[in-house]
């Protein structure tokens, strides 16, 4: 069997190129953490109820959080929704958490 | 990411099983050892009684502290249950003046000299041998060791997300999960067969296998998501003290009052909690008219880890003020801690919760070695595999061998160490790492089938013949046991025997290990020919 031309780039089994594995796994990881910290902080403040319930719904939650998102990042076939999903969904959960803190201080 | 959802999460099921798949390998087998932490710990100090009573406890407890710390500004009482033979005692000094009164949480006294270990019956100070006892197993599996012990934390919920990102990828790319829950074919091509193991072991008990990750992960979830705190409130403390309410700091008034009899406060607690039992009895400023008595309830009595506490009077013995039932939310926290520790486990439970977790061991074991064996079907020399590939062989059979052995190596160490040598404990500890990293070494130096059956082998008469090393050093034997009605310890003995034989099993499957090569790795080999 005549041996396959080698790409440019150098590619991990079936294809998806190192770079792009890189990527996604540095969403995956301190992105998803960033993602699921921001997101369970909101939760914590937007949940009606004791506050220290509130608080706690939204730690219990946030692992579950942070797993899809992991999921996510390598389940997404367009590596640019990835990046445009964290870069999006993390600039409004932040910008809804200062609004937040900026409405209604901390105790 | 690459071809179909199935695909990607196949290989992030991979990577996220593989990267840590050792430390997860070692943490799950300390951690299943950690169900039966009690025993382990009375197995690991033969000089120590049999279980007692709580009623017998306490009045030997409350005589020893009386004498020893009478002013001391509180004292700590731990309980035994029916699986533990000591009571535990601490006591804190009279802050001095300008200190602070009295901080939170802190451990009372222990570990500062102030502490001693009860025999449960008699009262009077047990002195086993210095060892860590089935403490180090539970500590273990959740800090680490040889790392200070946040960052042993960290790295444990670390590998924890890596095991909660492997089950959920796991459960999305098998295809036919609930029919392949009763396929297992150990005459196919070895690959299948490994998988078929796999899976079994993953599927099986795959509630189990979810609900201890994720709830291992919500046990310290104040420290990997501290952030909803911090955006709800500016000191953490106040949302501490809403979760954990510490009643007003009791005031020494001076006026000395003897203290009311504890067993009667003891019995009163039980009928208040229906039968509960009592777990940990804290004296506030004893002998002094202002004195308080707080018992919180066993953790075990209800799937909730924290059970709440009541609070009498230290002269009177009158109920004075209950703790407050906590909320929706803290109730959920405190079930998933509790399901994590299982301690609510009665002895069936239990044990059915030990054999999940090696189940969970067995999951990651077979995840590992169906690796190399899909490997090595692809590598394009068999006798030369590339780096990783060695790696990842040399480590499967240094730690899946190594781990048990060394936890057995512990166990050795406990009985043959010179009772008074120094840092008798941490040698102990010493000694099943060193175990390990010689399980490692060797098999990097033995071809693969050799490895895996001399260690697996190695393992299993490490295991095997504790029972025999405990008569020979010590009091406690499996006859004695039985004499003395000790069912536990004879249990126990009768546990390693099956675990031994278990791996001599394993080990004794390996040398015969002839796997069928699928006909595509055949027809690969012909055609490179």
């Amino acid at each position: 069997m005549e041996p396959k031309s080698r790409p440019a780039k150098r590619k991990g089994r079936k294809g998806a190129p190192r770079l792009e594995v890189a990527v996604r796994a540095t969403l995956a990881g301190p992105g998803g953490y960033a993602g699921a910290s921001l997101a369970a902080a909101l939760i914590a403040r937007i949940l009606p109820g004791p506050l220290a319930e509130a608080t706690m719904t939204a730690m219990l939650a946030s692992f579950a959080i942070y797993a899809g998102l992991v999921v996510w990042s390598f389940a997404d076939p367009r590596l640019s929704r990835v990046l445009l999903g964290f870069g999006l969904g993390g600039a409004a959960l932040g910008g809804a958490l200062w609004f937040s803190l900026q409405m209604e201080p901390r105790l | 990411m690459n071809g179909s959802l199935r695909q990607s999460m196949a290989w992030l099921h991979t990577w996220s099983g593989l990267l840590f798949g050792w430390v997860l390998f070692a943490m799950f087998l300390t951690g299943t050892a950690s169900y039966f932490r009690p025993e382990i710990t009375r197995w690991m100090e033969p000089e120590t009684g049999q279980p007692a009573n709580y009623e017998t406890a306490i009045t030997g407890a409350v005589a020893f502290l009386q004498q020893k710390a009478p002013n001391a500004a509180s004292w700590n009482i731990t309980l035994p249950d029916e699986r533990q033979s000591v009571v535990r005692v601490a006591w804190r000094p009279e802050a001095k003046p300008g200190e602070p009164p009295r901080q939170r949480g802190g451990r009372g006294g222990r570990g500062r000299g102030m502490d001693a270990t009860l025999d449960a019956a008699t009262g009077q100070p047990v002195q086993p041998r210095e060892t860590r006892g089935g403490e180090f197993f539970y500590r273990f599996h959740f800090q680490l060791h040889y790392v200070p012990v946040l960052y042993g934390r960290w790295l444990a919920g670390a590998f924890a997300m890596f095991m909660l990102v492997a089950i959920v990828s796991g459960v999305i790319t098998h295809k036919r999960i609930f029919k392949d829950f009763f396929t297992f074919r150990p005459s196919k091509a070895a690959q299948r067969s490994w998988l078929d193991a796999h899976n079994v072991t993953a599927v099986l008990a795959l509630p189990f296998h979810a609900m201890i990750t994720y709830t291992g992960l919500v046990t310290l979830m104040n420290m990997y998501m501290p952030w909803p705190v911090m955006a709800n409130y500016q000191d953490s403390q106040a949302y501490f003290d809403t979760l954990f309410p510490a009643g007003d700091e009791v005031k020494r008034s001076g006026v000395a009052a003897a203290m009311t009899p504890l067993p009667a406060v003891l019995e009163h607690a039980s009928q208040t909690w229906s039968g509960g039992r009592p777990w940990i009895v804290t004296v506030n400023k004893p002998g002094d008219a202002n004195s308080t008595i707080e018992v919180s309830r066993h953790s075990g009595d209800k799937l909730s880890y924290r059970n709440g506490s009541l609070t009498y009077s230290g002269v009177t013995g009158e109920l004075l003020s209950k703790s407050p039932e906590p909320g929706a939310a803290s109730t959920t926290g405190s079930v998933m801690y509790g399901l994590h520790m299982g301690r609510f486990a009665e002895p069936l439970l239990r044990w059915i919760y030990f054999l999940c977790s090696l189940a969970g061991c067995a999951m990651v074991a077979t995840g590992l070695v169906l690796w190399t064996v899909k490997r090595r079907q692809q590598l394009p020399d068999p006798a030369r595999p590339h780096l990783g590939f060695r790696l990842v062989e040399k480590l499967n059979i240094g730690t899946i061998a190594g781990v048990p052995a060394g936890m057995a190596a512990m166990l050795w160490a406990n009985r043959l160490l010179p009772l008074g040598m120094a840092n008798r404990s941490q040698w102990e500890i010493h000694a099943m790492f060193i175990t390990w990293l010689a399980m490692i070494l060797y098999a990097c130096f033995r071809p693969a089938k050799q490895a895996w059956t001399e260690t697996l082998a190695a393992a299993a008469l490490m295991v095997a013949l504790l029972p025999l090393v405990s008569a020979a050093t010590t009091q406690r034997s499996l006859l004695s046991a039985a004499q003395q009605g000790d069912w536990a310890m004879v249990a126990f003995d009768l546990t390693l025997f099956a675990l031994g034989g278990l791996i001599g099993f394993c080990a004794w499957k390996a040398a015969r290990y002839a796997p069928r090569v699928s006909a595509k790795r055949v027809r690969l080999t012909e055609e490179a020919a």
